[in-house]
């Protein structure tokens, strides 16, 4: 008796607390945060000398505090503005943050948003429609140019600003010590990859006597990224074009011929047996520490002066050199890279339309570090003559620019890529120049919204299970199609698979 | 009952209640210290933890931000997040990777901190005893990351210590972290390292109340110190170590996402993908917090169906929560 | 007095025990020390494992307390743990007391209602809602009111004060002692071993609070200890694509986890002598 008692009045409290406060938060939100919107509001009939707060969130790290901060300092006294950036070193924290700031109308100023949420809150009416003010953003469009304009729409409305477009990284890394010991030359097909890697798990290329090598190494299946492409194939679930008509690599007659490869490689034992299980930078990390001698990796993971003392470190003949990617019968390219992706987006809550100033003063700021005569060379390398010197036009690092490291922060529009980088890591611009110039197999998935009914997670899973089996070999390669069959049916993947080609035929690839 | 009476404090003063109510309203009236004591804690839970429970309702709305948890509009039918759960290819799989993961964590995680105590309870070295309960501490403040990285460095298949020995030794390394073999154990095994001494803790607490006269009376009777430990170090914990498994078995269905979301990789995912670790890549990786919050309600009727029914079995005992 | 036999070999059998488990939990945390103080060039040449460094450095600490922010999380984290600890603890005992008492009228309806919130919460959103409409975004007490009270800590301490003797509160009613006056001056004396478990686990909550603080605050000079150094471990776990990226070492990384955890590590011993078998009741009852 007494125990049903104490749950009816559990129940009945919150009961009280329902119909308390319903009502309550709804009103809240569609309002805007009044405190936020109705005083400036005031303000805004003569324009204040006061600074305009103006608040930003994105993901990142290493900020100093805005004693420290000179590009906020700068930023600050360029635009009459007090700029307060606050960085989340995790994504997950991220979003979880921006989701309760939208759920509780404290809208920050500008915030980064990727495709997902742009979607989500673009069609929840969260997102200021930048369509009409694409005339006060005349220089940020200039700057990161008409296809990143494109990444931040929805539905045909311009919903974020996307940096401008990023450059690849990623290529195969080998040692040129170890082949030079083992009197081998640099792979230039597959099959010769495959016959080195096994030779550097086998002829013990560092000779300490010890079986202690790999051969390959890299993050999960990406580190095959070459070898799918030398057969012509993007990676698995990758979209793009091959004669004419779009396909999914997984549907790719290609696909199956290189997991056989594949396969066949790890069956050599010449492959990181852990390699599907490295997480962050732990195949950098066999590499570094003298464990594999080819590596899947992005140039400054290898040539940063911080890196390259730790090689040295563990041996100071070790030499790592940048390679081509191997051919095959599908031809050469060096993985895929994704021409639909943006480095990054970055949105305005629809609630700053109530406060005109403000929202002029975050259309400078975007302007401003747009403006390669303005604050462009602020937010890329610091401040003239301290931080960076300018030789005829072109921007050289003095000693001082570790101190403003964290600038990138600051680049909401993004950079031009290539100079931007040249510039700044003028030691490792030959890796750079050559990390972009591999071919790639260009790949679409960043124009793909996944359609209602599908779940990502079940299906990616999926995929990344049954191919780990495949290519360890404990599931024969002659099930494929049967593969194929459970992921299009209790996977749902043909609906995303329908959806996909449907999307991309909209915007006119394939036929 | 005669204890139990004594406990009241007598209402002194006045004449006899005339009605029910009265004499109800005397008693609690008689008891009004005990409920001030209680307010600010009463208040705080309606406040933080009460006011915002209104927010499982959206287990059964589509969440939109922009019109709040009130104003959603309502799913149809109103289980469809419920649906979607258990339709996942993987429901089975989860459920019961939930429910093994987390048995052997309830098992492991409350046996060896009991022993751990009484070990240290019967130490009679006193340095030897401060510095053990000392480093058993300590490992509760290494979060998963650094753990991960001790492992890596011990079991890791190239380089990983165990395996450089067994390689040297002649032998095939083993594939610790990415077997379905070893995975669950390294589960299992670096959560009780990491919580042995830390969940010692509340057991010397609770031996330190135990009143010395019995162990006196014991000795004069010869007993022996196993003995001893039996009929008096446990009998005196028990009600904590009840205390603690109920409220356990509560938490059955979290297996403990942080640490298994930073260990586990795509070859383990049949023994170890978990409830929280699909709702995370489900639902909150893609905003689907209706998702989120029905996998989260189910877990906590679950964990409630499992608190009263434990509750109900300890008070057999005499030694329920309430 | 001459020790039987039985007894020595029960002894024995107890410190090869406690030895063991010791050494299991202090290979690892040497580990961390060790890497912690070793130049990270060192540390990979080892393959990455090192017990006993040959050369030895500090530099990892010093960067990080000179120049990162950690120095002014440190104060925020005292601060938090300090004036938290004591909320805590003020309201825990005053809910765990009555709730002690078997007798109390809707007893069972307090601790249902304080059980039901250990299982059922309303999830982040209203919660973030409710303390920003208190107006506590952006201060430490957005880190300490949310969880003022753990529900646990309130059962664990309950359960504690009723395994006290009975006649100790008959006495005290007799003389005419008022409850408030019976919890400070006869409960609260005789319950130190569980006020400082309850003290240390709500101590070490705050000490290791992150999670409130990337949530409620955004004002970096108000960040805990550990957002810091979560900083520094997430960087390894989820690096940017950005070549501007600094990873820090695995050096650094053991350095900050050595720094946020080495002041809690180091109480505790001071604690440990409290929990001394038997001495609190012994005392007044002899």
């Amino acid at each position: 008796m007494r125990k049903i008692l104490s749950i009816l009045l559990t129940a009945s409290m919150l009961g009280a607390m329902l119909t308390a406060c319903s009502g309550g938060d709804g009103n809240k939100i569609v309002g805007g945060d009044p405190s936020n919107t109705a005083k400036p509001n005031a303000e805004t009939a003569q324009p204040s000398s006061k600074p305009v707060k103006i608040e930003i969130i994105e993901t990142g790290n290493n900020l100093p505090s805005p004693d420290k901060d000179v590009i906020k300092q700068e930023l600050d006294k360029a635009l009459n503005i007090d700029l307060n950036l606050t960085v989340y070193p995790s994504g997950d924290d991220y979003s979880n943050q921006l989701s309760v700031r939208m759920a509780s109308g404290n809208f920050p100023d500008l915030f980064m948003v990727d495709r997902q949420q742009l979607i989500e809150f673009s069609k929840q009416g969260l997102l200021l429609d930048l369509t009409s003010y694409m005339d006060k953003l005349e220089q940020t469009v200039a700057f990161i140019g008409e296809d990143s304009v494109k990444k931040g729409m929805v539905d045909g409305k311009v919903y974020a600003i996307s940096k401008s477009p990023q450059i690849p990284y990623n290529t195969y890394w080998i040692r040129k010590d170890w082949l030079e010991k083992l009197q081998l030359q640099v792979p230039k097909t597959v099959e010769e990859l495959s016959t080195v890697a096994e030779a550097f798990t086998k002829n013990d290329p560092d000779g300490n006597g010890k079986p202690d090598t790999i051969g390959l190494t890299g993050g999960k299946i990406g580190a095959f990224s070459p070898v799918f492409g030398a057969f012509g194939a993007g990676m698995p679930g990758n979209f793009y074009e091959k004669d004419g008509a779009v396909v999914n690599g997984l549907y790719d007659p290609a696909m199956k011929e290189a997991l056989e490869f594949i396969k066949n490689m790890i069956a050599s034992g010449s492959v990181d047996p852990e390699l599907l299980a490295n997480s962050g930078l732990q195949h950098q990390e066999k590499a570094i520490k003298g464990q594999a001698g080819i590596v899947y990796l992005d140039w400054p993971n290898m040539t940063k002066e911080q890196f390259v003392e730790q090689i040295k470190t563990v041996n100071p003949n070790a030499e790592w050199l940048q390679m081509t990617a191997p051919t095959g019968k599908g031809g050469q390219y060096d993985g895929s890279w994704d021409i639909g992706a943006a480095p990054g987006r970055f949105a305005i809550p629809k609630a700053l339309e109530k406060d005109p100033e403000k929202l002029q003063r975050v259309f400078d700021l975007l302007n401003y570090i747009s403006n390669p005569d303005g604050g462009s060379l602020l937010v890329q390398f610091g401040i003239q003559d301290t931080h960076f010197t300018l030789d005829n036009g072109k921007p050289k690092m003095t000693d001082k620019a570790g101190d403003v490291g964290y600038s990138w922060l600051y680049q909401f529009t993004g950079r031009p890529e290539m100079e931007y980088l040249q510039a700044k890591f003028s030691a490792q611009s030959e890796a750079i120049a050559f990390a972009s110039e591999q071919p790639r197999i260009e790949i679409l998935n960043g124009f793909i919204d996944n359609p209602q009914g599908f779940n990502p997670a079940d299906a990616d899973r999926y995929i990344e299970e049954e191919l780990a089996k495949f290519i360890y070999n404990k599931r024969p390669l002659s099930q494929y199609d049967d593969f194929i069959k459970t992921l299009e049916t209790s996977m749902n993947y043909k609906t995303f698979m329908d959806s996909a080609l449907e999307q991309l035929k909209a915007l006119g690839y394939g036929k | 009952m005669e204890a139990d009476h004594s406990l009241t404090p007598t209402p002194r003063i006045g004449p006899t209640p005339k009605t029910k109510l009265q004499s109800i309203l005397r008693t609690i009236w008689s008891f009004r210290a005990f409920y001030i004591m209680l307010l600010p804690g009463v208040i705080y839970f309606i406040i933080f933890r009460y006011f915002p429970m209104y927010g499982v309702i959206i287990a059964f709305k589509n969440f939109a931000i922009l019109e709040g948890i009130t104003g959603s509009s309502w799913v149809n039918p109103w289980y469809k997040h419920f649906q979607d759960f258990y339709q996942s290819p993987y429901f089975g799989q989860l459920l019961s990777n939930t429910l093994l993961i987390s048995v052997y964590k309830l098992v492991w995680g409350t046996l060896p901190p009991i022993l751990l105590a009484l070990l240290l309870n019967e130490c009679r070295v006193r340095w030897l005893k401060s510095i053990v309960q000392t480093l058993t501490y300590m490992p509760h403040f290494l979060s998963w990351v650094i753990i991960f990285g001790i492992l890596l460095t011990l079991f890791s298949q190239n380089g990983g210590l165990i395996n450089r020995w067994i390689v040297e030794a002649g032998g095939t390394s083993v594939p610790f972290l990415t077997s379905t073999d070893y995975f669950r154990s390294i589960l299992v095994g670096s959560e009780v390292w990491q919580n042995l001494g830390w969940g010692a803790i509340i057991y010397l607490a609770a031996m330190a109340g135990i009143d010395p006269t019995l162990y006196e009376a014991a000795k004069v009777d010869g007993a022996s110190r196993v003995r001893m430990i039996w009929h008096i170090t446990l009998p005196g914990i028990r009600s904590i170590i009840i205390l603690l498994f109920i409220l356990k078995l509560g938490h059955l269905l979290d297996a403990g996402f942080d640490q298994i979301y930073i260990l586990y990789n795509i070859q383990v995912y049949p023994v170890a993908d978990i409830l929280d670790t699909w709702v995370y890549r489900t639902g909150l990786q893609q905003l689907n917090f209706s998702l989120a919050s029905a996998v989260g309600l189910f877990k906590s009727v679950i964990g409630l169906i499992l608190v009263l029914g434990a509750n109900r079995m300890a008070k057999k005992w005499g030694e329920g929560i309430w | 007095m001459v020790k039987s036999l039985d007894d020595k070999i029960f002894n024995s059998i107890v410190y090869v025990i406690l030895g063991l488990c010791g050494l299991a939990a202090i290979l690892p945390i040497l580990y961390v020390v060790a890497v912690s103080i070793t130049p990270f060039g060192e540390v990979l040449r080892n393959g990455g494992f090192i017990l006993f460094p040959r050369e030895i450095t500090f530099t990892a600490y010093r960067t990080l307390l000179t120049e990162s922010n950690i120095p002014k999380a440190f104060q925020i984290t005292v601060l938090i743990t300090v004036i938290g600890t004591a909320v805590n603890l003020i309201l825990t005992g005053l809910m765990a007391y009555p709730l002690s008492r078997k007798n109390l009228p809707a007893r069972n309806f307090f601790l249902m209602m304080i059980v039901f919130t250990l299982l059922f919460s309303g999830g982040i959103i209203p919660t973030y809602l409710v303390v920003k409409s208190l107006g506590l975004l952006d201060s430490i007490w957005a880190m300490i009111l949310p969880n003022a009270v753990w529900s646990f800590n309130v059962l664990i301490m309950k359960s504690f004060f009723e395994g006290l003797p009975e006649e100790l509160f008959e006495s005290a009613r007799i003389d005419g002692a008022k409850e408030f006056r019976i919890l400070l001056q006869i409960v609260t004396p005789l319950s130190v071993p569980v006020l400082l478990t309850v003290g240390l686990f709500y101590l070490v909550g705050h000490w290791n609070e992150f999670f409130q603080a990337i949530f409620y605050v955004t004002d970096r000079t108000l960040y805990p200890l550990q957002v810091v150094v979560r900083e520094i471990l997430m960087q390894s776990q989820q690096p940017l694509e950005n070549a501007e990226n600094m990873m820090p070492t695995q050096t650094m990384q053991m350095a900050s986890v050595m720094i946020a955890s080495l002041p809690v590590i180091v109480i505790y011993p001071f604690l440990q002598k409290h929990f001394t078998k038997g001495m609190l009741l012994g005392s007044i009852k002899g």
